[in-house]
């Protein structure tokens, strides 16, 4: 009878394109592409990168020999810049352009400073990229030619540097590291939400305002059967979703090397699916939520309202968490969500969990779920239901 | 066969007004028999509804108590519901599925196998007349398909007992006659019928038995006949404004 409900649930709802696109395209697909994508790329864009071959326009290259092949053995490839510079930058056909002026041989050998000019258009994210990058490499060259000098001289270079400052972050990641880290359990968690939220409408409220619960709950079955027949139609869609989520989290993430994360993150397949593991009581929670909610209102609209404020909660911890640095106390590995989200954090960071911890986030969130459930049969077993 | 006797409902709390106590239903006692159409004649807002859903287990009563086929609608309540169909005066029916599949849902639900709803869901198209929409999804079906679909789910498990809310409302003319013929045909397999409206023409044309009711209260039963003689009337509508304390 459950199954029943169950399968009829599902046929019903995978022929309503609202509810297909929220749980099964929007939750799973879109959000990990824009939210999961835009980072992917921002981050790519931000970190520069040494080890990948890059053009490099340069203009009078003749005039300055060894810097060219200085550049050439850091993995710029050199080639000569077109006429108009300015233009050429602005419009973008290339990214930068390094000008060697006429007197530059001069003034570095006479000893006074020699001039370079890049030509970068600041507003243009690439450009501005390739120009760090370039000044990065021109600052290393100067320092190389600072050494000769003194050497030369007969100066150790090191006399120069009266201090040595080195930075350390005792953090196993950065903030990008811990962002991005972040971004797993959230996406995992809207996803779930977004799953279940038009089935947990529709099985409920919309099933009253369709008139369709009466003749329903004249049927000889128990109020107990019919919750667990619409529960688990919301779990099967919020189960679904989580899974896809996690499969194009993955193929997103797949585009981000560990160092473009801040060090020691990690979005590879066995750690997607210990995050899955450890985020699946929220299945039970989350659909045992929505549903209790939706049971507990008049009307379909009455439920969105409800259940779209509902979704500022799986966002809660997720700004909570970037500006309060909660210890992982066990009191709050036992809420459900909270727990999630920090655990999840964890194992994308590559720390170890205790097992204490899994243990208290799961009992915690599937004791929460018993209650909701029995909130739900409670709420279906009222006159006011109709 | 259905016997109902001092039913009371009494709601607390209408829109805008939490506090507020409504009463629906005061006292509704009649007894329905098997073979027999029973009609629950009143206007609007007189208890039909109210007194329906008490005896479909959809909402208990606050006083009184009433026996489906000898089973308590306040204490066995999974056996009356085996041995009742009811159908509220909407139909109710999901349209994203169809004709067929709406059916088939509830006979499942009911707990028939495989096989036999199959067998079942066919007798009931065929018994309707279903066969030109059976496989169509339900969204933008006419009222009367609508009735069509909701009535069969409600005979899916071939109840003794059958409750029709209001179930020609919406009907055009060529529909209701059609399911009149199909009511008495119910009737006359001996099953026990009841059935509520506020059109007079309806019950008279179709009720063996007639309880009218207004204001939570059954005020006359008995046989149009009876009415008729009772109230020393002509029509069932002069009998009825008699009977409810009404001037002609």
């Amino acid at each position: 009878m459950v199954l029943v409900m169950l399968w009829k649930e599902i046929i019903d709802n995978l022929r309503d394109r609202q509810t297909v696109f929220y749980a099964l395209l929007f939750g799973p697909v879109l959000l990990p592409l824009l939210i999961g994508g835009g980072l992917v790329a921002s981050l790519k864009q931000a970190t520069v990168s040494f080890d990948e071959p890059s053009p490099l326009a340069v203009s009078f290259s003749e005039r300055a020999p060894n810097l060219m092949r200085f550049l050439q053995s850091n993995n710029m490839d050199v080639e000569t810049a077109p006429d108009d510079i300015e233009a050429s930058v602005r419009r973008g056909d290339v990214a930068v352009v390094l000008e060697v002026p006429d007197d530059f041989e001069t003034a570095l050998r006479s000893g006074t400073p020699a001039p370079l000019i890049i030509h970068v258009n600041d507003s243009d994210k690439h450009s501005s990229k390739e120009a760090r990058k370039l000044h990065t490499l021109l600052n290393a060259y100067s320092q190389t030619i600072n050494a000769l000098r003194m050497q030369h001289r007969g100066i150790d270079p090191s006399v120069f540097n009266s201090i040595n400052v080195r930075l350390q972050d005792v953090s196993s990641n950065g903030f990008r590291g811990q962002l991005l880290a972040s971004i797993l359990p959230f996406l995992l968690i809207v996803a779930m939400v977004m799953g279940g939220f038009y089935l947990a409408i529709d099985t409920t409220a919309g099933e009253r305002e369709r008139q369709s619960l009466e003749p329903l709950l004249s049927l000889p079955m128990s109020r107990y059967k019919l919750v667990l027949g619409k529960y688990l139609a919301v779990l099967t869609f919020v189960g679904l979703s989580s899974i896809l989520t996690a499969i194009s989290l993955y193929l997103v993430f797949r585009f981000l090397s560990p160092e473009a994360a801040g060090g020691v993150i990690s979005f590879d397949g066995p750690t997607i699916r210990t995050a899955w593991l450890l985020a699946s009581p929220l299945i039970f929670f989350i659909s045992a939520v929505l549903m209790t909610v939706a049971a507990s209102t008049q009307s379909t609209k009455e439920a969105q309202t409800y259940l779209g404020l509902l979704m500022v909660f799986p966002m809660a911890p997720f700004f909570i968490l970037q500006f309060v640095n909660i210890k992982s106390a066990n009191l709050t590995m036992a809420l459900p969500m909270l727990s999630q989200y920090q655990l999840l954090e964890r194992v994308v960071l590559q720390d170890n969990i205790s097992t204490t911890h899994i243990i208290l986030s799961v009992t915690g969130t599937l004791i929460a779920t018993a209650l909701l459930y029995l909130a739900a049969v409670k709420l279906y077993s009222r006159e006011k239901i109709l | 066969m259905i016997e109902a006797t001092n039913l009371s409902k009494t709601f607390v709390g209408v829109p805008g007004q939490p506090k507020r106590k409504v009463v629906a239903v005061e006292s509704v006692s009649f007894t329905a028999n098997d073979g027999r159409i029973t009609g629950l004649l009143g206007p609007n807002g007189a208890g039909k509804s109210t007194t329906l859903r008490m005896l479909a287990t959809l909402i208990k009563p606050d006083t009184g108590n009433a026996t489906i086929d000898g089973h308590s609608v306040t204490t066995d309540v999974l056996a009356v519901r085996q041995h009742l169909g009811f159908m509220p005066h909407n139909a109710g029916i999901y349209p994203r599925l169809t004709t067929r599949e709406n059916i088939r849902y509830y006979a499942r639900l009911c707990g028939m196998d495989a096989a036999a709803t199959e067998t079942r869901v066919n007798e009931l198209i065929e018994l309707l007349d279903m066969g030109k929409f059976a496989d169509r999804r339900c969204a933008g079906f006419s009222q009367g398909q609508k009735t069509k679909v909701a009535l069969a789910r409600a005979l899916v498990h071939r109840p003794q007992t059958i409750l029709l809310d209001e179930p020609t409302n919406g009907l055009d003319v060529m529909a209701t006659r059609g399911l009149r013929e199909i009511i008495r045909q119910l009737a006359n397999e001996g099953h026990c019928i009841v059935f509520s409206s506020h059109i007079m023409q309806e019950v008279a044309a179709l009720c063996d038995e007639i309880a009218i009711i207004s204001d939570g209260n059954i005020s006359m039963t008995g046989s149009l006949e009876t009415l008729l003689s009772a109230t020393d009337q002509q029509s069932l509508e002069d009998a009825f404004v008699v009977a409810i304390g009404g001037e002609l």
